[in-house]
């Protein structure tokens, strides 16, 4: 059959996949602690249909051959950990990681897995979880009739309670880091798993040897940009109305030999 | 049967493959630093012993189209566009340095260097392998300076180089990889120091969307035509053989 039609085919399934991206990153607008995904594109193999520099007789040889392209191919997505901004919320279980590294968050099947996502609250029994519930690893009690806690920037996390009015460690909040967090698997709920391509999780400090400082009561919003999208949006939208042009030219060169022979 | 028929269907069948290259060229009009490749048709006269009165035509590709793409500004630090002429050196899947405009490049575990379709960056000295880093950043030569982990603000340290090649653009082709190398003689390329790269940007592709999208509707057209000339030999011999016909 024609080549142009598969060719164009790819062409449609990529822009497809590019605008799901696109729009689930825009789902994610004000999600917090989110990071902006983007397609990946590459071009197919090309196949020789004639070969350059061949003999077109003993005595010449063809200048440029013919080779041609056989489509477009998505390799994945990226995830792009460019740092969001910081929203003052003056909460005091709200934290945000100002440069690299992650929260570590205990899956109730035993797992790790890691967010950027610092909407922390307390339990029934008074243990610090994430939004969904899932418990902060390592784990803090806050004592009862606790009147404040304190997070320090070096994760050191201290409270007040009514009996006592000193301050006393309950404590340390750890974060971790990875050498290529591109290559972490994002599973939904803000979080991540470590992978292959991420590299073994490193745990530190925070705000110590390169590790990202704690904010109290901040919240890092989403990265992604509106502009950015809405720009994207629409060159892919004409790219893939251009693309099923070509399917639709390549039908009806099909069409025409099928008439009128 | 006659000639004009065999003609006309060349001339339809290579169409199709000038369609093909230009529909390739619209399918990745969204991939990082992709080249588009032109496609034209070339008159190939029969040689022999009478009358060259056929001519068949022959679809090739003489060239890639090496302007440059649209600059889209991404802010990772590791996204690099090359400005204006150059290349980017890569290993390709045999190990061997080839060229490529690419530059949307992420680290592995190991902390190699590698671009969006994953061939290893070569910078100087080979592959460039970077140690943990906090902050990484690409001058406009080419030059990765990290702030390792732990690592005060003053002490950067420079790491290597990409190493960017100025090749002859006469005698530079697209392989089946999609990647470029040298049609003939040298096949490594020297850097070129004077070549400079943007960070904070990649690439997009260099497709004329308008362009392709034309070129497929007139290619679409002079088909139809070839088409026609098909019929019109058909038509010919019907009325031969009715004319011709005995009872």
């Amino acid at each position: 059959m024609h080549k142009a039609l598969w060719v164009a085919k790819t062409g449609l399934e990529a822009q497809d996949i590019a605008l799901a991206n696109i729009s689930n990153n825009m789902a994610n607008a004000s999600t917090t602690g989110y990071k902006k995904e983007r397609a990946v594109f590459q071009d197919l193999i090309y196949q020789v249909q004639r070969q350059p520099g061949a003999q077109s007789t003993q005595n010449t040889q063809l200048p440029s051959g013919l080779q041609l392209g056989t489509g477009v191919r998505t390799v994945g997505t990226q995830k792009m950990f460019t740092q969001g901004d910081l929203n003052m919320t003056e909460q005091p279980l709200d934290m945000a990681i100002n440069g690299r590294g992650f929260f570590q968050v205990l899956m109730p099947d035993g797992n790790i897995s890691y967010t950027r996502d610092g909407t922390f609250h307390l339990n029934a029994n008074g243990e610090i979880v994430t939004a969904s519930g899932y418990l902060l690893e390592p784990n803090i009690q806050v004592p009862e009739q606790t009147k404040t806690i304190t997070v320090g920037t070096d994760g050191i996390v201290t409270a007040v309670t009514a009996n006592d009015n000193i301050p006393f460690e309950i404590g340390q909040i750890d974060v971790v880091d990875f050498v290529n967090p591109a290559g972490l698997q994002a599973i939904g709920s803000n979080l991540y798993l470590e992978t292959a391509a991420s590299g073994q999780p490193q745990v530190g400090v925070p705000s110590l040897d390169g590790f990202g400082a704690i904010i109290q009561g901040a919240l890092e919003t989403s990265n992604v940009t509106i502009v950015e999208e809405m720009v994207d949006m629409i060159s892919t939208q004409r790219a893939y109305e251009m693309n099923s042009k070509v399917v639709s030219t390549a039908d009806q060169m099909l069409g025409f030999i099928n008439q009128n022979l | 049967m006659d000639r004009a028929l065999y003609i006309a269907m060349t001339g339809a069948k290579n169409n199709m493959m000038a369609q093909t290259s230009h529909s390739n060229n619209l399918a990745n009009a969204s991939t990082t630093g992709f080249r588009a490749d032109w496609a034209q048709a070339r008159a190939m006269p029969v040689y022999g012993e009478h009358y060259p009165t056929r001519a068949y035509s022959m679809t090739e590709r003489p060239a890639t189209d090496f302007n440059d793409g649209p600059l889209n500004e991404t802010g990772n630090a590791l996204d690099v566009a090359v400005a204006g002429d150059g290349f980017l050196s890569v290993l390709d899947a045999q190990g061997n340095e080839a060229y490529t405009r690419r530059g949307d490049l992420a680290v592995t575990p190991l902390g190699e260097l590698i671009n969006g379709a994953g061939q290893p960056v070569m910078g100087n000295g080979g592959p460039i392998v970077l140690p943990p880093y906090e902050k990484l950043d690409i001058g406009d030569d080419g030059t990765i300076s990290i702030r390792p982990a732990g690592a005060g603000p003053n002490e950067m340290l420079v790491i290597d180089a990409l190493k960017i090649v100025n090749p002859d653009l006469q005698n530079f082709e697209k392989g089946t990889d999609g990647l470029f190398r040298p049609r003939e003689g040298d096949e490594v390329l020297e850097a070129d120091p004077a070549l400079r790269v943007v960070s904070g940007f990649v690439e997009g592709s260099n497709v004329n969307a308008v362009a392709e999208l034309t070129n497929i509707l007139a290619i679409n057209r002079q088909y139809e035509m070839q088409i026609k000339m098909m019929k019109a030999a058909d038509d010919v011999s019907q009325a031969a053989e009715q004319l011709l016909r005995l009872n």
